[in-house]
């Protein structure tokens, strides 16, 4: 059998997901095993066009993004998103909240014109994906675990339910009961709530579980004494794309 | 009854014995909270903590078992896994107990699981009478406060010093080989009863459900259609959080994992929880419990009537831990059933 060709592409982001891959060492060479990397440039200076699985990283934040990626589309059988930026628009999408002219202007200075900007969107919402790599930064060996389910024809799975449920699996004291607050209780899963087990809180990188209870969330963060736009603040920072409560 | 002595530094050098011997376990302080952990040294074991985060359950039904080891490449072969070695609980308190002594029968009867009961004949059972109760605590209400089986040994503070009961052969071997002991006077059986006598009123007056046991499964049959489902699940996360922390929960899930040499892999189980909005979905894709409120209620019927009729007890030891880790407030037993109880 002949290995499958991936090739790694990057948008709208810091290329932290990438580094991650990159990061996984010895792993990344037991996987060359198995797959050709056609296209990467952290780690190689070639590239082919020519690739099965195409990996992507950052949002899409400029009409001119769009035909990029619907190239890489045309020429990929699987397309993978990886990381926030790619899956959920991720911190990109903050700029949405705010009038884009203005913006603009904040970042770029006088030379604002010559930057093209629209409202940041997740890669899916120009293109189709076949999976995605949830995170911000995405994790190793969920990577890993996705290229063995596409290299054994195995089903991929992301858990659905919130990070509550790592949260007490890693036994953690609630971040509510030590006078912080967090918006694990309506985040996708899947990070073994790594924040939290460090000391800090879950700000919602792997994005919404399917069926979020975003009012039941709000009136949690309000009865834990959010004023109405701290709580828009803790929505905005990764849901901004997805949506806040009504 | 019968009881011997251990002052507090022959409890410490009693424990720094098994340490020396063997695996120990023992509750710890934990970010402000409690958790059973490896026992590094005897000082660190804490025997007057209110409630810890996870049950010990999670010493004979690990949040992750393999179960087998199989080679795909270069021919098939497998291989039954069971992973069980000797170790010493110390610190349960009776509710957490008696929530094991439940797990035994629901995983040795019908079909016996292997690798559950190989690993708790391995284990070793100190239980601790509690010194205080969470504020969420209602043991008293679920007659969890006593046991008279499932430990070896059980200390209970007469007041500076440990009266030890012993439950079998074997803790009565562990005390003589590691501890030096005296026997109990006539005085400290007396405190020791005294103490036993007080533990009913150490939850909190408010933290009563106000039925006996077998009528609290009377009253949801009452009202297995009853709004109080729906309205509470409205607030519900699907996190899972009731079932994970819950001393009696014993659902698993079983998955598959090849490594990265896609010869070798593992089957493997973990906790699962019927909160989780995909627990009761499918192959097909189908979904037998789509809806919070039906898994919010379920989760009580499970506990209340489905395991009660088995164990002729409901599985619910009233520990507390569902209703201090609901964030919107929902799962708490007490006010579920007291609720339902005012219903008409």
């Amino acid at each position: 059998m002949t290995k499958p060709k991936v090739a790694f592409f990057d948008f709208a982001s810091c290329e932290g997901d990438q580094l991650q891959i990159a990061n996984l060492e010895e792993k990344l060479l037991e996987l060359l095993e198995h797959v050709e990397v056609v296209s990467f440039r952290e780690v190689m200076k070639e590239h082919s066009d020519d690739y099965d699985i195409a990996f992507i990283e950052g949002s899409c934040t400029r009409e001119a993004d769009e035909a990029r990626l619907k190239k890489i589309r045309s020429n990929a059988k699987i397309v993978v998103a990886i990381g926030a930026c790619a899956t959920i628009a991720g911190i990109n999408a903050l700029k949405n909240t705010r009038p884009l002219d203005q913006v603009r202007k904040e970042v770029y200075g006088d030379n604002a014109k010559w930057y093209e900007t629209y409202a940041a969107r997740p890669i899916d919402a120009v293109i189709t994906v076949d999976f995605k790599l949830h995170g911000c930064p995405i994790r190793g060996d969920e990577f890993l675990a996705l290229c063995k389910a596409l290299l054994t024809g195995q089903k991929f799975v992301v858990p659905d339910y919130p990070v509550c449920a790592e949260c007490k699996l890693a036994e953690n004291v609630c971040v509510f009961e030590k006078g912080m607050t967090c918006v694990g209780p309506v985040t996708r899963a899947g990070c073994g709530a790594c924040c939290v087990t460090q000391g800090a809180v879950c700000w919602g990188c792997r994005g919404l579980v399917d069926d979020p209870n975003k009012n039941a969330h709000k009136e949690v963060l309000d009865k834990y004494g959010l004023k109405a736009e701290e709580v828009m603040n803790k929505f905005n920072l990764y849901f901004a794309y997805q949506g806040g409560p009504k | 009854m019968n009881a011997k002595i251990l002052t507090k530094e022959n409890l410490l050098s009693f424990v720094q014995n098994l340490i020396k011997t063997g695996e120990v376990v023992g509750v710890t302080k934990k970010d402000g909270k409690f958790a059973f952990d490896h026992l590094k040294r005897a000082s660190d074991l804490v025997l007057d903590y209110d409630v810890t985060l996870l049950p010990p359950k999670k010493y004979v039904m690990p949040q992750r078992e393999t179960l087998i080891k199989f080679n795909v490449k270069p021919e098939v072969k497998v291989e039954a896994v069971v992973e069980a070695t000797p170790f010493t609980l110390i610190g349960v308190h009776p509710y957490d107990l008696k929530a094991i002594n439940q797990l035994d029968r629901l995983f040795e009867e019908n079909h016996v699981d292997t690798n559950y009961m190989k690993r708790r004949e391995q284990a070793t059972i100190i239980a601790v009478t509690p010194t205080r109760a969470s504020k969420w605590s209602f043991w008293s209400s679920m007659n969890s406060i006593f046991v008279e089986t499932g430990f070896d040994l059980l200390l209970t503070d007469i007041g500076g010093r440990y009266a030890v009961e012993i439950g079998t052969a074997h803790g009565d071997e562990l005390l003589k080989k590691h501890a030096k002991f005296e026997e109990a006077a006539p005085a400290d059986i007396e405190k020791l009863e005294s103490i036993r006598s007080a533990l009913p009123k150490m939850c909190s007056a408010d933290r009563k459900i106000n039925a006996l046991t077998h009528e609290m499964t009377a009253i949801l049959e009452i009202h297995r259609k009853s709004e109080l489902w729906e309205k509470r699940a409205e607030k519900c996360y699907s996190c899972g959080s009731c079932n994970l922390i819950c001393p009696t929960c014993y659902c698993f899930d079983v998955k598959e994992e090849i490594d990265l040499n896609l010869k070798d892999g593992s089957r493997y189980r973990v906790w699962d929880g019927c909160l989780l909005e995909d627990f009761a979905k499918i192959g097909s894709g189908e979904n037998f419990r789509e809806k919070r409120a039906d898994r919010f209620r379920h989760r009580f019927f499970r506990k209340w009537s489905y395991l009660a009729a088995k164990l002729t007890e409901p599985a619910c030891v009233g520990c507390g831990r569902c209703s201090s880790v609901c964030l919107p407030d929902i799962a708490d037993p007490v006010k579920v059933i007291n609720e339902l109880k005012e219903e008409k």
